[in-house]
């Protein structure tokens, strides 16, 4: 049974979402790190709603995103390709689940979010940069931006997703 | 039976997936292909305006070099007042087929393999798709696409952007086009090897597309190389506009453009 925290939703849509407007181009590391920390909305959309859903909320996201960098479908494609990917990632390293889970920091540990996050991080940017570039001519340039704007990217949503997940007290 | 309906489900989820996946990339290459009216990118009304919000909040730290480079050219431009002559004014208006607007930048990329600028002009104040933008130093780009109050302007730092430069002192016709690598540097196209070119040789737009007047400063050459069975230099040019920090530009109307574009489309067709 689906049951998804809505609140919790809209408090990633805006965090990483709408913060992550103005400062889309401005967090620019050594020329060559670009932090999109916006992927955390997607990432963190709950696993086990409609692939499709998601795959929707990822092209809307996604073009949202590419109105303010001029860049018309080339956000879109790599977060559709993210929601549609993402649940089987999370299968293969959190194990297969019946259960609709909500997707944060406490559910995926420490461990599990840099499994979950970085590799699928990295796939968005592999294919933002490359889609941009036309190719993969000037691959070191390339190549260079795309590790260390996934290094970049996964520390922001993965410090964001650390700092927004609600205390947990153990007994 | 079942597992024909289990096919067909997952297979509805895929062609959603390759349908959606279709049209971003029908949105890439239709947005690449020319100065289209899309309303996706920076110019539109939403985007905009968010963007001058943030670029007002941000001015007041620039003031200072905004101010320093208002001076210099005010500097620049009475150098050259004073050095035309009144011979140089009969000419005038014969000469006025450029009309100048100022605009503020309030967006700018120059890091990406394909950059942009966004102003905070639009059609409104009389820009249309396809005119020169320039600052002080020299040329930035081309508008490409407009709404009321907003325009798009292709950096000269995007790589589809061809410049039709010359190069001054020998007045060699020549194409500068950005090669993706630094925001400072540039490739220089076409020059024939017969032509003795130095290094440290300026380059300027050489007016033959209708888009930029002849004599706008693009940048000097920085380097050189001519392999033995070349038939061009391969050559680099540093660029004379510094866009990690542009304020302010000028756009520019060809007010001839459309004559000239439709002569020239008469003797390519024959």
């Amino acid at each position: 049974m689906i049951r998804i925290d809505y609140k919790q939703q809209i408090y990633h849509l805006i965090v990483f979402v709408l913060i992550q407007i103005p400062l889309l181009y401005k967090l620019v590391l050594l020329d060559v790190a670009f932090g999109f920390f916006y992927v955390g909305f997607i990432l963190f959309l709950p696993y086990g709603i409609s692939r499709s859903l998601a795959m929707i909320i990822a092209f809307f996201t996604g073009l949202f995103i590419d109105i303010f960098s001029n860049t018309p479908g080339i956000h879109a494609s790599a977060c559709i390709f993210l929601a549609f990917s993402k649940d089987f990632w999370h299968d293969i390293i959190k194990g297969e689940s019946d259960d609709d889970i909500q997707l944060d920091f406490n559910e995926l540990g420490f461990i599990g979010s840099i499994g979950y996050l970085l590799p699928l991080i990295f796939i968005h940017h592999l294919m933002i940069f490359s889609i941009e570039n036309g190719g993969f001519d000037g691959f070191g340039l390339l190549f260079s931006k795309v590790l260390y704007s996934t290094l970049y990217s996964f520390i922001l949503v993965f410090g964001i997703s650390f700092l927004m997940a609600p205390t947990k007290r153990s007994l | 039976m079942q597992n024909l309906l289990l096919f067909l489900y997952r297979f509805r989820t895929f062609g959603l997936f390759l349908l959606l996946e279709g049209i971003c990339v029908w949105l890439i290459v239709s947005y690449n292909r020319r100065a289209n009216a899309s309303f996706l990118n920076s110019s539109n009304a939403l985007a905009g305006a968010i963007n001058a919000f943030t670029n007002n909040t941000s001015d007041y730290f620039d003031l200072q070099k905004v101010n320093n480079e208002l001076l210099e050219e005010n500097k620049q431009l009475r150098i050259q007042i004073a050095n035309s002559n009144l011979l140089h004014a009969n000419h005038d208006t014969i000469n006025t087929t450029y009309d100048f607007y100022e605009a503020k930048v309030i967006n700018n990329t120059y890091r990406r393999s394909m950059n942009y600028l966004t102003l905070d002009r639009g059609s409104k104040d009389g820009l249309e798709p396809g005119m020169a933008v320039i600052n002080q130093s020299g040329v930035v780009g081309q508008v490409k696409a407009t709404t009321p109050n907003f325009a798009t302007v292709i950096s000269l730092l995007h790589r589809n952007l061809l410049i039709s430069s010359e190069i001054k002192r020998t007045q060699t016709l020549c194409t500068v086009q950005w090669d993706g690598a630094e925001p400072k540097g540039a490739a220089l196209k076409f020059v024939p090897r017969h032509i003795p070119v130095q290094i440290g040789d300026t380059v300027v737009t050489s007016g033959y597309n209708a888009v930029f007047p002849d004599g706008i400063m693009v940048g000097i050459i920085s380097e050189l190389n001519l392999a033995d069975n070349d038939v061009f230099y391969e050559a680099k040019i540093d660029l004379a506009v510094d866009f990690s920090s542009i304020d302010y530009v000028y756009v520019i109307k060809n007010e001839m453009k459309a004559e000239q574009d439709s002569l020239e489309s008469v003797t390519k067709s024959d």
